[in-house]
């Protein structure tokens, strides 16, 4: 489905920030290096939620490397016991996998296993819609984490999701979260700013989606007064990663890059709690094998590199990541190296507070359900324990009332 | 709001992509009935496109293998073809004088949304472009089962890989949940069955060339929503388009690119009815015509390649002369939204999705950029005490906010950020 590849991430990766002539806009390099002037506190719990679009096949993520019921389903798209990563005596992490398994050596790895929900849906968008919204039984239009916006303050780096075009999770009935581009900002100054500050304002008959066009303007402002001096500074430097021709390992894809200025952001004190940054290509119905392994080494390189910079930083210890596909894939190959839509798969939940391990029953592969994986854990089991735990707010106004937790974080 | 205003605003943007200077003002002393049959009727020949010659595409043939010394030269030349195809296409949005067949083959575009990312050949995209044209307003059963036999859908949806022995779903569930039905209008069994009646199917990739082997097709009775027959790919198209779920859904997508993306399509909407000979031009003219056009409630985010076309047509700009073609894309990459790229198969967001603290300021680099290009005259020649309110006829805008109003007003003294902030402005943006 997704039609993110690596050359188009070399693509985005080397482009240069658009600088258009004729107003005064101002460029980074103009920037002040002015410091934020609200860092937030220390010990303020951040959650970075990484979505990979297309439906990641969660069975040859974490596989069960000793059934032979794995081999026997997909023989052309199964990986050889010796190239995995093996976790325990039942599963085993993806061959590209090899920086998300030192972490998880290091117990700061959390895998849930089997998850979804209830009637699980096979179309990208409707699944990724029931994902994003945290409402699988019936549609609406706002976020969970955009519900958990509402409850806050307004702040427009509250929360920020990285690229152009804001995910359906970060909006919120009264307010949003915020987008910003990759390459920095390049804002108006002068009149200019002035004047499309007066446009940005609202006005009492303005409908719902005039009301966001000012808003948007309105936030570019905001974000890019106290925001655009730290995307001058250099990311911090990952010091156990060994670094090659001026990046880190994993440091040409876009999600590396995203989490780049994640990194640098966070460092800088940005009082920012929420964070969102995605990978696409996962929609793998054909010649599976090497582009789920391609992404898959992005997804793993990018984490470790992250968790790397976040070391050098003082708040390696507040930052919790959720990793999470809309859907995983149907157990059987399709005859074309690929699988087709699936249902429940493995997330992952990654940070120095996270307790290591497994959570979840793994899925069987022999008591299959119309052909698909059954879910074990409802991701509002991980949603809740992410809002209680790392965001530090009731679950109540996001999720309604919600039991179910997952407990793997201290 | 005027309601007329109103109206006439939306038709321009919503029927077309934006007026040029003057029209919307003459539009305003004709009427909402005679500039309705204007912007609905197609000519015969359309002068601004005719005067767009074709994009010379042609079969690059097999690619070469990586590495090799082919593959420079056939790297460079498919780069070129994009991108002239690229700009024609643009280039016909901007200067047609009629803009509903662009318009229509837009929307299409969207609808059975094929990415050149992975079809990675220039000739089977212009081809598909080019097919969805001819049946922009005609009928949707041809339309269908011209898209089962277009290379590039094939190919993006990997129908090629899809035989008898090893069925594909990925074509038969979007054929169904986007392309025909929508979705929960069938079953995971139907899904699996439509695969196996869409199996058979080979792809040239460079040319787009398509044919059906019977051999790798599945020719056993297969039941589907309840029907049990042996399918061919264009059967199935034909029983899915026949379906009354068909009549309901295209005009549900109708009305959420033209009419409101933000409120539900009401059981009344006229193209339901107006649609159940599968005649496209009815149902879009029923639309036009529906009581939901008048409804304020109705706004609509423009689209980054709508507002981009609206305001070449308000600048008197050609896209392809804009320096430099790349710069253009860029922008609108920045922006989220090239033509040929669509991010997957269900076609690019709407409403606030195209309205982020980031879209906001790529926004203003582009207008400066494209206003830089622009000759202004055509906002000078304003009196200068009437450009203020004016200009919103210039540029389509039914009405517009005080707060527009003050920032325009006190840049009167400086025509490119006056119009730079007209371009940015709330109201332009959004078709209200």
């Amino acid at each position: 489905m997704d039609t993110v590849t690596r050359r188009k991430f070399l693509k985005l990766t080397s482009g240069a920030v658009a600088v258009g002539a004729a107003a005064p806009l101002l460029s980074i390099e103009e920037i002040a290096q002015a410091a934020i002037t609200r860092p937030l506190p220390a010990n303020t719990p951040i959650l970075v939620v990484i979505t990979l679009y297309g439906g990641n096949d969660g069975l040859n993520t974490v596989i069960p490397y000793k059934d032979p019921i794995y081999f026997s389903s997909r023989p052309d798209i199964s990986y050889k016991p010796e190239t995995m990563l093996p976790l325990d005596a039942e599963l085993a992490l993806n061959p590209s996998m090899k920086g998300l398994k030192a972490l998880w050596d290091q117990k700061k790895v959390a895998i849930v296993r089997g998850v979804g929900y209830p009637d699980p849906d096979h179309s990208h968008f409707s699944s990724m819609a029931k994902w994003q919204t945290a409402s699988p039984a019936k549609h609406i239009a706002t976020g969970w984490l955009g519900r958990w916006v509402d409850t806050q303050e307004e702040d427009a780096l509250l929360a920020i999701s990285l690229g152009s075009v804001l995910p359906p999770m970060l909006a919120g009935a009264k307010r949003s979260g915020s987008a910003l581009p990759l390459g920095g900002l390049v804002i108006p100054k002068g009149d200019l700013a002035t004047q499309c500050l007066k446009l940005s304002r609202p006005v009492q008959k303005d409908s719902k989606l005039m009301a966001a066009a000012a808003t948007s303007m309105r936030n570019l402002f905001n974000i890019s007064t106290s925001v655009q001096p730290i995307l001058k500074s250099p990311a911090p430097v990952a010091p156990d990663l060994p670094t090659t021709n001026g990046g880190n390992a994993g440091g040409d894809s876009n999600l590396a890059q995203q989490l780049d200025v994640v990194a640098k952001l966070i460092a800088a004190g940005s009082p920012t709690k929420v964070w969102s940054v995605s990978l696409g290509g996962f929609d793998t119905h054909a010649n599976e094998s090497n582009a789920q392994a391609e992404l898959l080494g992005v997804v793993s390189d990018s984490l470790s590199r992250f968790m790397g910079q976040l070391k050098a930083t003082t708040r390696s210890n507040d930052v919790t990541i959720m990793v999470y596909s809309e859907f995983g894939r149907r157990v059987a190959g399709n005859g074309s190296q690929g699988t087709d839509h699936g249902t429940s798969g493995p997330m992952f939940v990654i940070g120095n507070s996270v307790k290591g391990g497994f959570y979840g029953d793994q899925p069987s592969l022999k008591n299959l359900v119309k052909g698909d994986l059954a879910v074990t854990t409802d991701f509002r089991d991980v949603y809740a324990t992410m809002i209680e735990k790392v965001l530090k707010s009731p679950v109540d106004p996001t999720l309604g009332k919600w039991a179910g937790r997952v407990d793997c974080l201290n | 709001m005027n309601a007329q205003r109103l109206e006439t605003s939306r038709l321009f943007q919503r029927f077309g992509f934006g007026p040029r200077p003057g029209e919307y003002a003459a539009a305003l002393k004709s009427g909402v009935v005679a500039t309705r049959t204007k912007l609905l009727t197609v000519p015969a020949v359309d002068a601004g496109a005719a005067a767009i010659p074709a994009p010379a595409i042609t079969d690059l043939g097999p690619r070469p293998a990586p590495n090799s010394k082919e593959v420079v030269p056939f790297a460079i030349e498919l780069r070129n073809q994009i991108s002239i195809m690229t700009l024609w296409w643009l280039d016909r949005m901007a200067l047609s004088d009629n803009g509903l067949t662009e318009r229509m083959t837009w929307f299409w575009h969207g609808h059975w949304a094929t990415s050149i990312q992975k079809v990675n050949f220039a000739m089977p995209m212009y081809r598909q472009i080019n097919t969805l044209r001819t049946n922009a307003l005609g009928n949707f059963k041809n339309m269908s089962r011209a898209m089962i036999n277009d290379g590039a859908l094939q190919f993006w949806l990997d129908g090629q890989d899809s035989t008898l022995k090893a069925p594909n779903e990925n074509l038969g569930r979007e054929l169904m949940e986007l392309f025909v039905l929508g979705v929960d209008r069938y079953t995971e069994d139907d899904v699996k069955a439509a695969a196996r009646a869409l199996t058979g199917y080979q792809v040239k990739l460079s040319s787009g060339d398509v044919t059906f082997e019977p051999k790798r097709h599945d020719p056993t009775l297969i039941t589907i929503l309840g029907t049990t027959q042996a399918f061919t790919g264009e059967t199935l198209s034909d029983f899915l388009v026949a379906r009354n779920d068909c009549q309901k859904f295209i005009p549900e997508r109708l009305w959420y690119r033209f009419i409101s993306s933000t409120n539900p399509m009401p059981d009344s909407f006229s193209a339901v009815s107006a649609f159940s000979g599968r005649e496209i031009s009815a149902a879009v003219n029923a639309m036009a015509n529906d009581a939901a056009m008048r409804d304020e409630s109705n706004d609509l985010v423009k689209s980054p390649v709508e507002w981009f076309i609206s305001a070449c047509r308000a600048l008197g700009l050609t896209p392809s002369k804009l320096t430099t073609p790349g710069q253009l894309v860029s922008y609108l990459d920045k922006l989220g939204q090239v033509p040929l790229n669509p991010p997957n198969v269900g076609g690019w967001p709407a409403a606030e999705a195209w309205l982020s603290s980031a879209t906001a300021q790529t926004r203003i680099a582009f207008a400066a950029w494209l206003i830089k290009q622009a000759d202004l005259k055509v906002l000078t020649d304003i009196p200068v005490e009437n450009r203020v309110l004016k200009s919103a006829d210039w540029l389509g805008v039914a009405e517009w906010t005080p707060r527009t109003q003050a920032a325009l007003r006190n840049s009167l003294a400086d025509p490119a950020q006056f119009a730079l902030l007209a371009l940015c402005s709330p109201e332009f943006i959004v078709s209200a």
